[in-house]
């Protein structure tokens, strides 16, 4: 399992409802990325909201692809990663 | 007789919306007739077979219900859940299955039963215990479900899936998206629920089980404030709440894997069956109307292993005695020859296991009778060496069928060391010829081709005969597999002459596929007649493993020459026929094959799924294997996703020694590409300088001008290649982008079309290469084409799709959408070409981008497609439903239920 970085635009700006409807759409993406085994940690959403840099666990970059396509939601570009933590050596 | 006793276990909690599931689908089915299958799965215990039962006794009043269990031994019976159901319909299912007919056979019978009758549920039981054939059948049955008035449901433990290498491969590749229903722990709140009455601490029990309603259930029925460590012991604990003569009833019970019948269970206990009450009265076994069984197989493991050694061989030589007097006209073998093992008995080990093999495999069943030929090998030390050798070159053929070659050659060479002993030179020289073919397999081409030439000069010291044929025409396979025509021809002649001589059909077969593999690489003017005539004999023949062969040579080399309407049309009917009949070795060369069609068309999505079918299986032979990890390799770097490197690198180490062309060449391509894409032009001449030179010593036009053309691309000039001009490489070479550009359209390549316009001296080209590349998610192609825009002093370039194309999540061009909205009108290209004042050639060529971005196989689907997405505002049903690209097929039809 690797961790990846993935970065998407949303033109028109990402609309998630912040009330029920926003949880059910997080756990109906949640529930489709476990049929691949991908996990999705967390996502920074840029202040206009047309851009999201999203964490994932993944087997493999075609998971994370295969379950973009399954949410709908666009790739522009993966990477993978690793931490790198400020306080490590402190 | 039935002794159905209530359980505190049978209270079933936390399975509504579950059964709610399954009550809706079964409603649709038995409203529309359209089948479903179902897959249910769940950890060992958490009551997945509860789950089941408690639907269909709900249904069994509205619908006929038809139930067949896995059972839960290393080898099984061939079809053995299909045997039960087969008993309960009768009629021509029983027939066929009392037969040992093909699992494609089966499957197309049962389909015509569940037809011919109104609604049924249909249940195939832990499937993590099935047969190859079984799963076979499931594989056909999922692909056509639809058509019968079925609800299938499927069940299997999702915790050992591991083991189960070939239940995960088969998921992996239905055709058919199947739904699928997971059966989870108890919560917390459920298993406190159920602790209550009995005193025991809830919050404990459910951290100790974890949930896991077996578990519960079986930790609540022993009683005792104690909670056990393990399933084990919990399940001791209950039994061993018993009498001393219902404990030992049970003992006796649990040598006896799966369902017991009730015939079977009196035999074995003789007076002990009295105490059979008071076993069920305590809940540890369940009846049914002709057999017993443990409530779930964990109890039954934990009794049997719990059984001292010695009374265990004294109960199964007695299991195995009754077995054998029982006879019958159609014994179980796989059963026979488990409890002979079990009893350690070796004279019927080596009695009944043969027997199971040879069973297996013709039901397709070639793993079971690897399998059953490894039992007999295991207590055959006493046997005499020609019987040793027999098993074990059985053992190796059965293998090698199912792509196990490490088991295959040490079967093959320890058969080998004894033929040598017997002093046979027919047999040695025979197996030398068997071992050859396996190391040919493993990439050790040397050796392959050391143990061929030995193995015909000691046959030629013989009469001749089909040896000799054989070994000749393995000869002609090694040479023509390094495409050395000449020796291909040479041997392949003597080959067939000595056949013709003999009238020896499968020597026949043999030699003919390699020459017309040759012959076809040569550009012989009948193409693939020869082929297809060899494939025709073997399977009138029955030659199944040659059949497949040629399967595979009517896919791979016309692959190479970009005759993709061909490799289509053998790739589909290949898959069928290796599928049905258990040939896994070739079933994986065809989808690495076609991991390499779906590339070249553009499919990246379906390469690397394809692909990564064929890496799933780690011990899958190297060819295959190289082949997928530099489809693999290529669709990460042409999309810029990480990890390209890792299987390129591995497809090099994997075909280094081979040197065979079909081996180097597609990974030192892929290489060669993925070093351009990073901008290390620098490395592409070493990837790419020996196997340019193989290729040029091969003569392969193809491969040479594919290799020149990286080699080009990173700036390199080689002097005039002989033969390249032919190819659409070859005219990029010598700067004809356009027509190479409109070559690749015409063949069905969007990417190396794109690739050819970004050569093209105008902007409008360019421009479009770049939104060609955009389109099919090239990022770092496109932005080596952007930047040499730029360098022309171009700005203002898109850095990504273009605005426009992100508004539609399928990414499509301004003019793809104009071609879609009239699409969805219903509009036929000529028509389509008018109103757009376009060539029809351009039309065809967006209409191509646009199902392949919409993922569609039809025009009537695209039109589906885009009212779905909001694409575009013109309703209607279009008239025109023409499936583009190749021959409709089951495949593709099934491919498109898929996507």
């Amino acid at each position: 399992m690797s961790r990846y970085v993935v970065q998407r635009t949303f033109p028109e700006g990402l609309q998630i409802p912040v009330a029920d409807g926003g949880a059910e759409l997080c756990r109906g993406v949640v529930e489709r990325n476990a049929e691949d085994g991908v996990t999705w940690i967390c996502s920074f959403v840029s202040e206009d909201r047309t851009r999201t840099f999203c964490v994932y666990d993944a087997p493999t970059p075609e998971a994370i692809r295969r379950t973009a396509a399954r949410n709908e939601l666009p790739v522009d570009e993966i990477t993978r990663v690793s931490v790198l933590d400020p306080y490590f050596y402190a | 007789m039935s002794f159905d006793v209530p359980d505190p276990s049978d209270a079933l909690l936390e399975r509504d919306e579950s059964m709610l599931v399954l009550d809706e689908l079964l409603t649709r089915v038995r409203s529309t007739s359209v089948g479903q299958l179902v897959l249910v799965r769940g950890e060992a215990g958490v009551g997945k077979t509860a789950l089941i039962r408690r639907f269909c006794e709900a249904q069994r009043d509205r619908v006929r219900i038809l139930w067949g269990g896995c059972q839960p031994v290393r080898t099984p019976r061939p079809l053995g859940p299909l045997i039960d159901i087969a008993e309960a319909t009768g009629g021509e299912l029983e027939q066929l299955v009392g037969l040992a007919a093909t699992p494609h056979a089966v499957a197309t019978q049962l389909l015509r039963e569940l037809r011919s009758r109104g609604p049924s549920v249909l249940v195939l039981e832990d499937l993590h215990w099935a047969d190859e054939a079984t799963l076979d059948v499931l594989i056909v049955l999922a692909a056509r479900i639809d058509s019968a008035p079925a609800l299938v449901l499927a069940s299997y433990r999702d915790d050992e899936l591991d083991r189960a290498e070939q239940l995960r491969l088969v998921l992996g590749d239905l055709v058919s998206r199947p739904r699928r229903l997971k059966v989870e722990s108890l919560s917390e709140t459920a298993v406190v629920e159920l602790a209550q009455s009995y005193g025991v601490d809830g919050h404990e029990l459910h951290r100790r089980t974890a949930g896991n309603p077996f578990f519960v259930s079986e930790v609540l029925a022993a009683g005792g404030a104690e909670i056990p460590e393990t399933v084990r012991d919990a399940v001791l604990a209950r039994a061993a709440r018993l009498p001393g003569r219902a404990r030992r009833l049970l003992d006796v019970a649990a040598v006896v894997p799966g369902q017991i019948d009730m015939w079977l269970l009196e035999a074995l206990a003789g007076e002990l069956v009295d105490e059979l009450e008071e076993c069920l009265a305590s809940g540890m076994l369940s009846a049914r109307a002709t057999h017993v069984a443990f409530r779930h197989e964990l109890a039954r493991l934990a009794i049997e292993e719990a059984i001292a050694p010695n009374r265990r061989i004294v109960l199964q030589r007695r299991a195995l005695g009754v077995l054998v007097d029982r006879g019958g006209e159609d014994p179980d073998l796989a059963r026979l020859a488990y409890h002979a093992e079990a009893a350690g008995d070796v004279q019927s080990v080596l009695r009944w296991a043969p027997l199971a093999g040879e069973h297996a495999a013709s039901s397709g069943a070639h793993r079971e009778a690897a399998a059953q030929y490894a039992r007999a090998v295991r207590f055959a030390d006493g046997l005499s060496l020609q019987g040793r050798a027999e098993l074990l070159q059985r053992r190796a053929d059965e293998c090698y069928t199912t792509d196990q070659f490490a088991a295959a050659i040490e079967a093959q060479e320890a058969a080998l060391d004894l033929q040598r002993s017997l002093g046979s030179t027919l047999g040695e020289g025979d197996a030398l010829r068997s071992l050859s073919r396996l190391l040919r397999f493993v990439g050790r081409t040397s050796d392959a081709q050391a143990a061929a030439v030995e193995a015909v000069g000691m046959l030629e010291r013989l009469p001749p005969g089909h040896e000799l044929a054989i070994a000749y025409g393995n000869l002609s396979h090694l040479c023509m597999n390094r495409e050395d025509a000449g020796g291909a021809r040479a041997w392949g002649t003597r080959a067939l002459e000595l056949a013709e001589r003999l009238d020896d059909d499968e020597a026949l077969v043999y030699a003919l596929t390699n020459i017309g593999v040759v012959d076809f690489l040569a550009g012989a003017a009948e193409g693939t007649v020869e082929l297809e005539r060899a494939l025709t004999l073997a399977q009138r023949h029955g030659f199944e493993e040659h059949a497949g062969r040629s399967f595979v040579s009517l896919v791979l080399w016309p692959l190479r020459h970009r005759m993709f309407a061909v490799a289509d049309r053998y790739l589909v009917a290949g898959l069928e026929y290796c599928s049905e009949r258990g040939l896994d070795t070739w079933r994986l060369y065809l989808i690495a094959c076609r991991a390499r069609l779906e590339l070249d068309l553009g499919r990246w999505s379906e390469a690397a799924d394809s692909a990564s079918l064929v890496l799933r299986d780690p011990r899958s032979a190297p060819v295959p294997r190289g082949w997928a990890l530099a489809v693999l390799g290529l669709v990460r770097a042409r999309r810029g996703d990480p990890g390209a490197s890792d299987p390129l690198d591995a497809a090099r180490t994997l075909v280094q020694s081979t040197g065979e062309l079909q081996c180097i060449a597609p990974v030192a391509a892929a290489r060669a590409e993925a070093a351009w894409l990073r901008g290390e032009d620098a490395i592409v001449d070493e990837e790419t300088e020996s196997a340019l030179e193989l290729a040029l010593h091969r003569r392969s036009a193809w491969v040479v001008s594919e290799l020149a053309y990286w080699r080009w691309r990173a700036g390199m000039s080689d002097a005039h290649l002989p033969g390249v001009a032919a190819t659409p490489y070859g005219l990029s070479l010598t700067g004809e982008w356009a027509r190479a550009a409109e070559l690749w359209t015409q063949i069905g390549c969007p990417y190396e079309a794109a690739l050819a316009l970004a050569d093209g001296d105008d902007q409008p080209a360019l421009r479009q290469a770049i939104d060609d590349l955009h389109g099919l998610g090239a990022r770092p192609a496109a932005a080596i084409v952007a930047r040499r825009l730029r360098e022309r002093g171009v700005r203002g370039l898109p850095r990504g799709p273009r605005p426009q194309t992100r508004h539609n999540p399928a990414g499509l061009t301004a003019r793809e959408l104009e071609v879609l909205a009239c699409l969805t009108e219903g509009l036929r290209n000529a028509q389509i070409a008018q109103r757009l004042v376009v060539s029809e050639k351009t039309v065809d060529h967006h209409v191509s981008a646009v199902l392949r971005k919409l993922d569609v196989r039809s025009r009537g689907e695209a039109g589906a497609a885009a009212l779905r997405l909001g694409l575009t505002q013109h309703a209607g049903e279009p008239e025109a439903k023409r499936s583009l690209g190749f021959e409709p097929s089951l495949e593709n039809e099934s491919r498109r239920q898929r996507a």
